[in-house]
């Protein structure tokens, strides 16, 4: 039976580790090589690593670095962040990275998407959406540039249409549900789940590991990442990385199956 | 006898040791004390006429007399917690317990909560370094005990930048910058915080014979750290937590009032004991060995040390758990006459310390190739260090050897 | 020696650094000549599986390849699209494959049940057949990584040395005298792909 993947997502800013709220306030969470080092030693199903600078500041995406954690990992890494063409691409999946996440480019220039599918496969392409409730009509919009810019679109269609141009998978990001630990935006999720035949991870607003168990209630074998939850611990908000572990997982997915 | 022989315990690196420290090796043949495994890699230990060594004559005589955990001394650490409890009435927590993963700071807060009735805050200091085990027995515990945790996240690029200096500096005290920034970052929340007390894991049933300053300089010394920094560094330390030692032993203390508390001393404290409790009550994980909740200190103490400078902190781990009987001092010969860790982990851990610092293996490997220097090398405060350490003992306050 | 095949697509860093850490010698191959003392051939695979045969082809490896395979009868290992790159040809394209085991590629066929989600993607049970080597002393809850859409369907059933359940039941390892192949991840599946990848240094 495919079980649904649990995923630690980590921003890095500066090379060094983020955490943010609502895309806003990044606060220092540490060191990423031995951050993603103890994921690794904790068998995580797979992980998510945006460089959120890189597009916004117009930088080449760090290969060092990339390679770096790749070289950490035993399990698949996914990484995003100023990828702006299919040649960037290829070379990150040859430093050992199994998924590439684009977000403003895929939107800018679609095209990217089937010309890098047809190299690397689209089981290797991710799009990451990062959505914002529009206050005006309640509506949901897609945002780019770390949730700085507007673009105006659905994120139900806009899925529709990166699966068609050959995305392998959707990431959804809740701008609004980032970083408080409230829970996911279920509605967001089953609205794009419904559309879409790719492979679908859900990330922002994961408080516990309950909120991830009624992700994987509603929706089966999808993809259930989350920040802070791995990162921090307590009122305080205590940087600790942890993880479920094996038992905790298969409680978590058993549960789902009633 | 062969001149050559009689080092051979010190390692290939002898040729580099410093000339105080190759002076005074020379001038004496190598002895280990008969009744604990310290031995003449402390260049300053001195040996009876039984061939017992100061650490442990000191010990009988000074420490074993004044330390006998029982009824009474517990009744005494009730009567301070009783009064951490009136301190800390209405304040969201009473003490602050400096959390590192390791089973002394893990047994302490459960000492603390469970069995003492306090209401700590954990404070853990995140240096870059943490292993699996150390966040996963840091999570059991907080989870287990229901309990609170504040997490001092270091700058890594500042971290790095001091360890790397420090590397460069060719001293033995790697350690400082990790040391430096748990107790500056413990007691400077404290004060700030207004916390009155601290609770701590340090205890005599481990650590009744200390590692010699030659071995391990007081990371509490602002002016080496400052000096290695300046000379090697080239990262401004702006947000890296700083403390002065007498800043802390004396602002702190007198004017803030901020007070630590050992209270496994005050208890039986038999560590395989406290382990298997922790074990079994919260699923906390062992190590191999002290200090290796850190993948630095694993690699510093497990390797650099003894490869580079021929010291071995087991010797002074061991020896006090001889002399507390915990350990047989055949036990700890066979022990220590091994490597500390499998020659894999050695390399893996090689690797990624380079790989932390962005230096290339080549290159650690030329830095360990250096010339070894001590702490006299550089600025420090240890004329003055050792002047107070003096008028502490006379007044009973420091019983454990530190030289 | 492990021959890890690099021919521009495929994570062989990772199998370097499992074997690295295994302590089993191992040796990134990109040429022929590299090819002639190894004991043991690992060939990854990341993509589409016209773009990976024609990779292999430009590489210059491919004759020497078919000479250890199947005249010295060198073990090999094809992961991924590597393994369906062992049959006869693939859906997926037009290419022939390299023909060292009898079958052929076809798409994960999502149409009939809609929560089989293409490709698939994520962590699955494996269920081993026949007591391979390849799968000795894993645990009954063994469990790999698979990120595809294409999966091989053997001729012969005897080849089938592992399966899967997405939707339908198929072949997620295959063997046939010498060559293996695996549709999950190895490199990626934690302790159950490093123990497939020790298990295979000692065939």
């Amino acid at each position: 039976m495919l079980r649904p993947r649990i995923i630690p997502c980590l921003l890095i800013k500066n090379n060094g580790l983020v955490k943010t709220t609502n895309f806003k306030n990044p606060k220092y969470v540490g060191d990423p090589i031995n951050t993603v080092r103890i994921f690794n030693e904790k068998e995580v199903d797979e992980l998510i690593i945006l460089d959120i600078d890189a597009t916004i500041k117009g930088r080449e995406p760090d290969y060092n670095l990339i390679e770096q954690l790749a070289s950490e990992c035993q399990m698949p890494f996914c990484y995003g962040g100023g990828i702006k063409n299919s040649s960037q691409i290829k070379t990150i999946i040859g430093l050992g990275v199994e998924k590439v996440a684009l977000s403003s480019c895929a939107i800018e220039t679609p095209e990217i998407l089937t010309e890098a599918a047809a190299c690397v496969g689209n089981q290797s392409i991710v799009v990451v959406l990062d959505v914002k409730k529009r206050v005006r009509d309640n509506n949901y919009e897609v945002y780019t540039h770390n949730g700085q810019m507007a673009t105006g679109k659905c994120p139900i269609e806009l899925a529709k249409e990166m699966e068609r141009l050959g995305a392998g998978e959707i990431v959804v990001n809740s701008i609004d549900n980032d970083g408080l630990m409230k829970g996911y935006d279920l509605t967001l999720v089953q609205k794009i789940r419904e559309e879409i035949n790719v492979p679908l991870t859900c990330l922002g607003g994961a408080g516990s590991l309950q909120d991830i168990g009624q992700l994987i209630n509603m929706f089966g074998a999808i993809g259930a990442a989350a920040g802070s939850l791995f990162i921090f611990k307590g009122v305080y908000r205590a940087v600790l990385i942890n993880y479920p572990n094996q038992v905790e997982k298969d409680k978590l997915i058993r549960k789902s199956h009633h | 006898m062969d001149e050559p022989d009689r080092f051979n315990h010190l390692g290939p690196r002898l040729k580099h040791v410093s000339k105080i420290t190759v002076k005074s090796i020379k001038q004496r043949s190598y002895q280990i004390c008969s009744n604990c495994v310290m031995d003449t890699s402390d260049s300053a230990i001195t040996f009876d006429d039984r061939g017992w060594c100061d650490y442990c004559c000191n010990f009988y005589e000074n420490i074993l007399p004044n330390w006998h955990p029982d009824e009474q001394t517990w009744k005494v650490l009730s009567k301070i917690v009783d009064k951490i409890k009136k301190v800390g009435k209405g304040r969201d927590h009473d003490c602050l317990i400096g959390m590192s993963g390791g089973v002394d700071s893990s047994y302490v807060t459960y000492l603390a909560k469970e069995k003492l009735g306090l209401r700590p805050l954990i404070f853990h200091v995140d240096a870059g370094w943490n292993s699996q085990e150390a966040v996963n027995n840091i999570e059991r515990l907080v989870d287990g005990l229901g309990l609170d945790l504040h997490t001092e996240v270091i700058d890594w690029s500042e971290m790095k930048d001091l360890q790397l200096a420090f590397f460069k500096a060719q001293v033995p005290h790697l350690d400082t910058p990790q040391d430096h920034a748990i107790f500056a970052s413990l007691y400077n929340f404290a004060a700030k915080q207004g916390f009155k007390y601290i609770l701590t894991g340090a205890n005599y049933s481990t650590e009744c014979v200390r590692e010699p300053i030659e071995w391990h300089y007081h990371a509490s010394d602002l002016r080496q750290l400052q000096d290695i920094h300046h000379r090697f560094g080239k990262v401004p330390l702006k947000t890296f937590p700083l403390a002065d030692i007498f800043k802390y032993k004396l602002y702190y203390r007198y004017v803030k009032g901020v007070r630590v508390v050992k209270p496994l001393n005050f208890v039986s404290y038999i560590k395989a004991n406290a382990m298997q409790e922790l074990t079994d009550r919260f699923g906390w994980q062992k190590y191999a060995h002290k200090h290796y909740e850190s993948r630095f200190t694993r690699f510093y103490e497990g390797y650099w040390l003894p490869e580079k400078f021929g010291y071995d902190k087991r010797r002074a781990h061991f020896s006090s758990l001889i002399l507390t009987n915990q350990k047989t001092r055949e036990e700890a010969l066979v022990e220590i006459s091994k490597s500390p860790y499998d020659e894999q982990t050695k390399l893996k851990d090689f690797e990624y310390v380079a790989k932390k610092l962005d230096l290339t293996v080549g290159e650690l490997h030329k830095i360990m190739d250096g010339e070894n220097k001590t702490y006299r090398d550089y600025k420090s405060r240890m004329p003055l260090i050792n002047m107070a350490t003096k008028v502490l003992r006379i007044f009973g306050k420091q019983q454990a050897i530190i030289r | 020696m492990i021959g890890i095949i690099d021919y521009g697509l495929g994570n062989v860093k990772a199998f370097a650094n499992v074997y690295k850490m295994l302590d089993i010698p191992a040796i990134i191959v990109t040429k022929p000549h590299e090819l002639i003392n190894v004991s043991r051939v690992i060939m990854p695979g990341v993509g589409a599986f016209d773009h990976a045969m024609k990779c292999l082809q430009d590489s210059g490896m491919r004759e020497m390849l078919d000479e250890i395979v199947l005249r010295k009868q060198v073990p090999v290992l094809g992961i991924c699209v590597g393994m369906q790159m062992l049959t006869n040809s693939s859906e997926e394209g037009v290419s022939p494959g390299l023909k060292w085991i009898n079958g052929d590629v076809k798409k994960i066929d999502s149409s009939f049940n809609k929560s089989i989600y293409v490709p698939h993607m994520g962590w699955n049970d494996v269920k081993p057949l026949n007591n391979n080597d390849l799968f000795r002393g894993l645990s009954d809850d063994a469990r790999f990584y698979f990120l595809h859409s294409y999966y091989v369907h053997c001729q012969r059933n005897e080849d089938v040395i592992a399966v899967t359940n997405y939707g339908v039941e198929f072949a997620c390892a295959v063997n046939h005298e010498n060559v293996f192949g695996v549709q999950f991840h190895p490199e990626k599946s934690h302790q159950y792909g490093i123990k497939l990848l020790k298990n295979f240094s000692e065939l």
